[in-house]
């Protein structure tokens, strides 16, 4: 009878004060929702290929330029518009987050990991600020813009047998990239990978390769590479 | 099983418990006992352990509890310090300083005690003073652990003073944050009460942990009772305005927070009703804490001591005032990330009506300068529809409207406003959203004399001037521009956050005001205990 007395007023205790702190939790909540500006969505227009990184709405964080966060929301990066997007539940609507609001964002991948994307200046051909997933980060950072351009193909009919000649095509664009010396663009291949070093660093990076036979033909050999050749040490001539 | 679930829960209660009482009451210093009217009084305060929040509030309250002026403070290792300015206007007499937290003022609050002399009356017709009763002051130990060096027993006028505060080893270990280091005049014919009211009955309210918060409450006009859904608005009109928006559930409350902003501002508050015909009351919490019991006060005579040393306070006062002798200098606020542009978006079109021919109201000016604005009033009915450039049609809805950053609903509000009283007007011609707020369209329109004045008068609208987080000082350096004007400081040193060493040194220069002054160190030991040790000298 005695422990069932304190079991309740223990438990009554323990309310009152999860009710004081799930109230102050409220007044935060409501606060931190506040932080999201942006436009609607308008629909791109089809083609054959896909606008967006993502099939679907994924859950990630967004960190914004004001030192705010705003995690577990359904994003999509558009690849097509170098844009994010986010779904607002409460008003049941698409939103095109405001570019300049945003510091980064990142959502867990098919595979789990972590995928991080960083606005930065691009002062190169097109210049602005653009998202660029990171990936890897070091002295020297390995990005890609995930860039999709509309480009004219042959004629073709869509699932509607409307007759079109515009697809959305991959131009993916990998960078090594130092705050300091800025961009280097590297293609998909070894010749294009040893031509970032210099010419004595490169029969060592050679050398490298062969020991670990990594052979550079997509975006994952790519980063072992890199990640590679960083241990040894190896810098890029920019 | 059951006795471990058992002893969990007890200690969770008693962690829980622990976090939201204070240990102990505050320690409320002040530069000196006595002022004058439009003098400065500088505060430090000690707060109690652990504190959640993270605002203070000092405020000054008169005999029978009226507040009369406050600040708001930012609390740094349960440490806070600021000023207060004391309104030139104020009568002499006994007034009272107060330091409490807004989450708890019913429960715990500090009170000091200290004397105002009016700069204008001067104490000629006063011959009593109204003192506090049985105040139980605070207790407050003086240790010789703390040792004032060095200080000769008198000084000349305009010499330096070059003095030193020796610290005990095993006293250093024991202090708990900064200390406060002054020296000042002082009168020894008035002595404070510090005193604590505590009720432990009272009422707890939401925490300050970020920051400021207001807080108050929407209901029905019709049915008086608490309205739910109701958004309620807070802009702080600005260059980029600031905006915040809180959707009340069944209580009708509503929270905002004030994080980013110091120094006074001015806050519109506002709500609308969901259909045309709902007509809400919107109030306001109390921004600052209640008078409480008041204290009990007794007539005593006015020593003729003090009243020598109030007129000579008042000669130098008066004479600081005329030679503009400031008692601090103002310190940058922290760094804070401004907005890059304001919170309905970057505006499609911006238009300076002024750069234009005088247009007389704003339907001309809708028709003949605004790019996708279509402003009518037909039949003394206006509306105003915006162009949704994505979708090359005019939004059905009616598009958020502002009056220097403030929304309207009312668009006789702004039918008459020609280019004269027009600076500028921003237009965002897509759908935009702030959070779950949908804007069809946007217009802008800042004013050119900005003072709010065709906001309508209304019971869902509050106009407010808003003390938020005071900004950080330090006292002034003397500066004595000619060698004719004489240096009246009454306050020689004041260093709040003294950083804890074992030995400090302690050097300023004496002012041309003669009589005694006190060389005052404080401090807090981590068990709470403030502690003290003062020594004096005298100008001559």
């Amino acid at each position: 009878m005695r422990t069932r007395i304190v079991t309740i007023l223990l438990f009554a205790l323990l309310f009152g004060q999860v009710e004081l702190v799930s109230a102050q939790e409220s007044f935060t909540r409501n606060w931190d929702g506040q932080k999201i500006k942006g436009v609607r969505h308008i629909a791109y227009p089809t083609y054959t290929g896909f606008p967006f990184l993502t099939d679907g709405w994924v859950p990630g964080k967004i960190e914004f330029t004001d030192g705010g966060v705003a995690d577990s929301l359904f994003l999509r990066y558009s690849s097509f518009k170098d844009e994010l997007l986010y779904y607002n539940e409460n008003v049941a609507s698409q939103i095109v987050i405001d570019k300049v609001s945003i510091k980064g964002f990142s959502f867990a991948g098919t595979d789990g990991n972590i995928r991080t994307f960083r606005k930065q200046y691009y002062d190169g051909y097109m210049k602005g600020e653009r998202f660029f997933e990171v990936l890897t980060d070091g002295n020297i950072d390995l990005l890609v813009y995930r860039k999709m351009s509309l480009s004219s193909t042959t004629a073709y009919k869509d699932e509607s047998n409307i007759l079109k000649n515009m697809a959305y095509i991959s131009t993916y664009q990998y960078y090594f990239y130092s705050p300091e010396k800025g961009y280097s663009l590297v293609r998909l291949n070894r010749n294009a990978f040893l031509t970032k070093f210099s010419e004595t660093d490169q029969k060592q990076v050679k050398k490298v390769l062969r020991k670990n036979r990594i052979r550079i033909a997509d975006e994952e050999s790519l980063i072992l590479a890199w990640k590679i050749v960083e241990r040894e040490g190896l810098a890029i001539n920019f | 099983m059951k006795k471990i679930i058992l002893i969990f829960m007890f200690l969770v209660s008693i962690v829980m418990v622990g976090n939201t009482q204070p240990k102990s009451s505050y320690g409320l210093y002040t530069d000196r006992d006595v002022y004058v009217s439009g003098e400065t009084l500088l505060a430090k305060i000690y707060l109690p352990e652990g504190t959640p929040s993270h605002i203070v509030c000092l405020d000054l309250v008169n005999q029978f509890g009226t507040r009369i002026t406050g600040a708001s403070l930012v609390i740094s290792n349960s440490e806070a310090e600021g000023y207060l300015q004391l309104p030139d206007s104020l009568s002499s007499g006994t007034y009272l300083i107060r330091t409490y937290q807004k989450h708890n003022a019913g429960k715990l609050k500090t009170i000091r005690e200290i004397w105002i002399s009016n700069r204008f009356d001067g104490l000629e017709k006063t011959s009593q003073m109204k003192r506090l009763v049985n105040a139980s002051s605070l207790l407050e130990k003086s240790t010789s652990q703390l040792e004032i060096i060095n200080l000769k027993p008198d000084y000349k006028t305009n010499s330096k003073v070059e003095a030193g505060v020796k610290i005990d080893e095993a006293l250093l270990k024991q202090l708990d944050g900064n200390l406060l280091v002054s020296v000042a005049q002082i009168d020894d014919s008035f002595s404070p009460s510090v005193f604590s009211v505590q009720d432990e009955k009272a009422r707890e309210g939401i925490i300050e942990r970020k920051g400021i918060i207001i807080s108050g409450t929407v209901t029905d006009k019709k049915t008086a009772q608490p309205a739910a859904d109701i958004t309620v608005y807070l802009t702080i009109p600005d260059s980029l305005p600031g905006f915040q928006y809180y959707k009340t559930q069944k209580d009708g409350r509503f929270h905002f927070l004030l994080d980013k902003y110091y120094g006074s501002v001015q806050a519109v508050i506002q709500c609308f009703g969901n259909t045309p015909l709902q007509r809400l009351n919107i109030k306001l919490d109390e921004l600052y804490a209640e008078s409480g019991a008041l204290p009990e006060f007794r007539t005593q005579a006015l020593p003729e001591e003090f009243k020598n040393n109030i007129t000579r306070n008042i000669a130098a006062v008066t004479f600081r005032k005329v030679f503009n002798q400031d008692v601090l200098t103002f310190l940058a606020p922290p760094q804070k990330v401004t907005e890059p542009y304001p919170y309905y978006g970057k505006a499609s079109n911006v238009v300076d009506p002024q750069l234009f021919i005088d247009l007389p109201d704003f339907t001309e000016i809708s028709r003949e300068l605004l790019p996708g604005v279509k402003f009518r009033n037909y039949n003394n009915e206006p509306s105003l529809l915006v162009m949704n450039t994505s979708m090359h049609a005019y939004f059905e809805d009616k598009p958020l409207i502002l009056i220097d950053g403030i929304p309207i609903r009312d668009l006789n509000v702004i039918k008459d406003m020609g280019s004269v009283d027009i600076d500028r007007i921003d237009i965002c011609q897509n759908e935009r959203f702030y959070g779950d707020l949908r804007f069809p369209g946007v217009v802008a329109i800042y004013t050119t004399k900005a003072d709010y004045s065709r906001l309508p008068e209304s019971t869902q609208l509050i106009r407010l001037k808003l003390e938020t987080i005071q900004l950080p000082t330090k006292l002034a350096e003397p500066v004595v521009t000619e060698p004719t004007v004489p240096d009246l400081r009454q306050l020689l040193f004041w260093n709040p956050s003294t950083k804890p060493n074992q030995d400090l040194s302690v050097v300023c220069n004496t002012s041309t005001i003669q009589g005694k002054f006190k060389v005052l160190v404080r401090g807090r030991l981590k068990d709470g205990t403030l502690i003290f040790s003062e020594k004096q000298f005298e100008v001559k």
